[in-house]
């Protein structure tokens, strides 16, 4: 069998020939740069062959028989005669058959392309299960085993590098795309004997922590079809990015906005804090009741893990609460032993129901019953039954931080709702649209934390009852605030639980963050796939790292936007992608004007799908 | 009575003959540009002169060997490699200085009456290619006859070489002048029958005192790029008629000899010495200029300025070519081994 790629060059005698890297010289004429794809076929002194795909890892060019550097001048000047050696160097992803001899010295070395291609980035492993993770330095699409991102062989996706330039949510998003675009669920799940709803049942949970970029994944990028066609004039590529990899160049379908209320909005009216989009992004509120109920109280702290104390204390008004929760019902709580006759520090707006119990209908009441509980009632001995013998500097300390974060959760943690009002304004992640953005960039520190980590339980608790049918993404940046390396909290459990047991729930964390370094390291080495934008060059010298070559951690450091390292266990080398402009707006100024739309979707608009 | 004065030869010690022999000549010198006997200043390289070439030739013994041949006639012989070659370059530095024609030939060279076929060196590994020595007879069975026969290849082919790249000479006044387009740089002296080109040969270093002493004090004075008159020169003993001049590359240092950075450059000369053809005077023009450009740099080359930078560069492409001696051998031994049936 011949090679059929146009020939690069001849591997080198001169540099040590090995299985793994060998150098090749570039032939005239012939263009190599980092990141291409070749093939080099040597044949056994038996007369069987041996193939060695490869990437190329490092490339160079110098003055050949020239034994000074001022000669250079010289060269220019046309006096002296010298050739440039351009060189190669090739890290080896793949043996085929994996007999680990050298190539030889002299053996042609080709571009992969075609089969050659599947071969060096053994998408002929993958088969149904390949889907497109963006572009290669050739403009061939990169393959990337779904198998290893929806639990099967392995789970989570990590992605890595700098703020703004590294555009780890854009990649993020990408990704989701060509998973539900490109049909790779349903081919998956066909193969799998139909175990798996495919992308009918997928659903993805994306958590918008900067600005509004996020509440306009379905309307169309107004700029794509311009950007794209600098992009493929740029590149010299045959069609445009969206084309080559078989995605349609089209906007996020059935999504769901979710914002929490806006604080202090007038009256009883619930409205989405959001600046940029206000149709279409429905508020979300939890009851007083699921409050107690659901076990929320820890996700308040989170630093929980700090003190053994304060965590007993946690534990036991967590369960006290709950029990008061189990009785009654509608939003608000019940309590019949905040005796207002004894006290006469009862806050303002306090309502009692008609049997005299009091009705607690906002979170600053709920906090004041607690602290009632723990520290003025029986003359600030507090009661026993909720104290537990716990010193009055713990409880101090727990109610401290309790009032810490009132302000931040008030407007989340509401009583006061209605039964109907309730049900509406529930986070329904599974249940709802495919794609759901829960927008918490307007919210405080800890009220994001609080947020993301009753929602990622809910997932959790949810996938656990149901099991792995239906695959969840969860989109999360800045993992290192979520579940940083050093301290433990609630929302760190729950994404460990994820990141170790997730996979097999069918729970798929797709995570970034600035730095890898900075998070927990459990939750990075779970990750099948990782993916690096550019880095800090002293960071990429950190052992998260070590899965890249030296040469490509130093590459990491001058990676442009919209390029990716993407490194997944088929492949031995992390390749470079470039992935395409998104299809949907990631601002306001981006949304297409209805002129730029298709009748269909201006159809849909007016009809409301 | 003048002071004694000790000067250094320019050349390091290990080069045999060092750059200044200054034997004394036996043979005619006439001037033949000018009776005036002064430096004469460089003139600018001409537009159209657009290509020079730098030819030198190079030769290796690799082994000598006894040869029996099918009929049982015995004799001595050597297998021997030799390549000539040049770097193509525009005297204006308007492209890149390349190197052109430098390929190793291999030969057999074997005593007169041997019958001796092609001698073919199959490689042991498929990437490293096959040695191929032509037989060829050489005059005697002399034991230095296959390495004199070997130099005598190399010196034709150069000549050849030489020739076929350069500007054609006239030799008559009645001739169409041809431009000089072409020249070509021939690394030493020229040697056997003019072929008519454009060729000028640089002789590294002087042997010979042409110049009678009166004369001789003019190449100690000569500024960089400058030159002196042509004379036409014809050896006592030699069929052979040139034109010859020194042209100075680079200024003496304070402690060598004060005529080193000074060659000597020759062209073939019609045997009359009463015609000097416009190239001639041409070449002798541009060629300080040319060799001031090419002139090589002290810690680059030891036999600096002489040793032209294109030279140097063509010298190791031509041992390059050669492929390793040590290299040759023993496939040479390994090949015979396998011939012998001996297990190597």
């Amino acid at each position: 069998m011949t090679l059929d790629g146009e020939r690069l060059g001849r591997v080198l005698g001169t540099e040590d020939v090995t299985p793994t890297v060998f150098w090749f010289a570039v032939a005239p004429g012939a263009s190599v740069g980092l990141d291409d794809l070749v093939v080099v076929r040597t044949l056994k002194p038996d007369g069987r062959e041996v193939r060695f795909y490869g990437l190329v890892d490092n490339v160079r060019k110098r003055h050949e028989g020239v034994t000074f550097e001022s000669d250079v001048e010289d060269v220019v000047a046309g006096v002296l005669p010298a050739s440039v050696s351009y060189a190669a160097r090739v890290l080896v992803t793949r043996v085929d058959p994996e007999h680990f001899i050298p190539p030889q010295p002299g053996d042609e070395v080709r571009h992969a392309h075609g089969s050659d291609l599947d071969m060096a980035l053994s998408a002929d492993k993958m088969k149904e299960a390949a889907f497109p993770a963006g572009l290669l330095a050739d403009g061939q699409p990169l393959p990337l085993n779904f198998r290893f991102v929806n639990g099967e062989s392995g789970g989570h996706i990590n992605i890595s590098g700098i703020s703004g330039v590294a555009t780890k949510t854009s990649y993020a998003l990408f990704l989701l795309h060509s998973i539900f675009r490109s049909g790779v669920m349903d081919r998956v799940a066909r193969a799998g004997g139909g175990h798996t709803a495919g992308t009918a049942g997928g659903k993805a949970i994306i958590f918008n922590v900067k600005g509004e970029d996020l509440l306009f994944l379905d309307q169309p990028n107004g700029k794509v079809q311009e950007r794209e066609a600098e992009a493929q004039v740029a590149k010299g590529l045959d069609a445009d990015r969206y084309t080559l990899l078989g995605l349609p160049m089209s906007p996020f379908r059935d999504t769901q906005f979710l914002a929490p209320p806006r604080p202090g909005a007038s009256g009883n009216a619930i409205v989405p804090h959001t600046d940029q989009r206000a149709q279409g992004v429905t508020p979300f509120v939890f009851t007083l009741r699921e409050f107690c109920e659901r076990r929320m109280l820890p996700y308040v702290f989170s630093d929980a893990g700090a003190s053994l104390n304060l965590s007993f204390v946690i534990g036991n008004i967590e369960e006290k609460l709950a029990r008061l929760a189990a009785e009654g019902e509608g939003a608000a709580l019940l309590v019949a032993d905040w005796d207002p006759e004894g006290d006469g520090e009862l806050p303002d707006g306090i309502t009692f129901d008609a049997l005299g119990k009091t009705r607690l209908e906002t979170f600053d009441q709920l906090l004041s019953y607690v602290e009632y509980k723990l520290l003025e009632e029986g003359d600030g001995e507090g009661d026993p039954k909720w104290v537990l013998k716990q010193s009055p500097g713990t409880l101090r300390a727990f109610i401290r931080r309790l009032r810490g974060v009132q302000k931040h959760l008030s407007p989340l943690v509401r009583g006061d709702l209605s039964e109907a009002q309730a049900r509406q304004y529930r986070p329904n992640l599974l249940g709802g649209a495919q794609l759901s953005v829960v927008d918490i960039h307007n919210l405080s520190g800890p009220a994001q934390m609080f947020v993301v980590g009753v929602l990622l339980r809910e997932v959790f608790e949810h996938k656990e009852k149901y099991g792995r049918q239906n695959t969840v993404f969860v989109v999360l940046d800045e993992l290192n605030k979520y579940a940083p390396r050093d301290e433990g909290s609630p929302i760190k459990d729950v994404l460990l639980e994820i990141a170790e047991r997730g996979r097999s729930l069918g729970i798929i964390l797709i995570g970034a963050q600035q730095t890898a370094s900075e998070v927990e390291r459990r939750i990075v080495s779970n990750a099948a796939i990782r993916v690096v934008g550019r880095l800090d060059l002293a960071e990429a010298e950190r052992p998260e790292y070590r899965f890249l070559p030296q040469s490509f951690r130093a590459r990491a450091g001058i990676l442009q936007p919209g390029t990716m390292l993407v490194s997944q266990p088929d492949v031995p080398n992390p390749v470079l992608v470039s992935y395409p402009f998104p299809a949907w707006a990631t601002r306001r100024d981006e949304v297409a004007e209805e002129v730029g739309q298709s009748v269909e979707e201006v159809g849909e608009d007016w009809l409301g799908l | 009575m003048p002071p004694m004065r000790i000067r250094l030869d320019p050349w390091p010690v290990d080069i045999e003959g060092g750059q200044l022999g200054l034997q004394h000549f036996e043979g005619d010198l006439i001037d033949i540009e000018t009776p005036r006997w002064a430096a004469v200043a460089a003139k600018p390289i001409p537009g159209r002169l657009h290509t020079v070439h730098v030819v030198d030739g190079k030769r290796r013994m690799e082994s000598r060997v006894f040869i029996e041949d099918e009929s049982g006639e015995a004799g001595m012989g050597g297998f021997g490699a030799y390549v000539v070659g040049a770097v193509r370059m525009c005297p204006h530095g308007s492209r890149p200085a390349e190197l052109t024609d430098v390929r190793a030939r291999r030969l057999l060279a074997h005593a007169p009456g041997l019958r001796v076929d092609p001698y073919r060196l199959s490689p042991r590994d498929p990437h490293t290619g096959t040695l191929q020595y032509t037989p060829i007879v050489t005059e005697s069975a002399d034991p230095l006859a296959p390495l004199h026969k070997l130099q005598q290849v190399m010196l034709a082919e150069e000549q050849n070489l030489s020739h076929g790249l350069a500007s054609q000479v006239p030799f008559s006044e009645e001739d169409d002048r041809e431009a000089l387009t072409s020249l070509t740089i021939q690394d030493g002296t020229l040697r056997s029958k003019n072929l008519g080109g454009a060729v000028v040969g640089c002789v590294k270093t002087m042997q010979t005192q042409y110049l009678p002493a009166d004369r001789a004090s003019l190449l100690s004075e000569l500024r960089p790029g400058e030159r002196t008159p042509i004379l036409h020169m014809k050896y006592a003993n030699s069929p052979y008629t040139r034109f010859i001049w020194y042209v100075r590359l680079c200024e003496a240092a304070f402690y060598q000899h004060p005529m080193s950075g000074v060659m000597r450059l020759e062209m073939y000369a019609p045997d009359e010495p009463d015609f000097l053809p416009p190239i001639v005077r041409e070449v002798a023009n541009v060629s300080g200029n040319l060799l001031c450009r090419l002139a090589s740099r002290a810690h680059k080359d030891p036999r600096a300025p002489q040793n032209l930078i294109p030279t140097a560069a063509l010298e190791s492409a031509m041992t390059r070519a050669m492929g390793s001696a040590d290299l040759v051998t023993r496939r040479l031994r390994a090949h015979i081994a396998r011939e012998l049936g001996v297990v190597a």
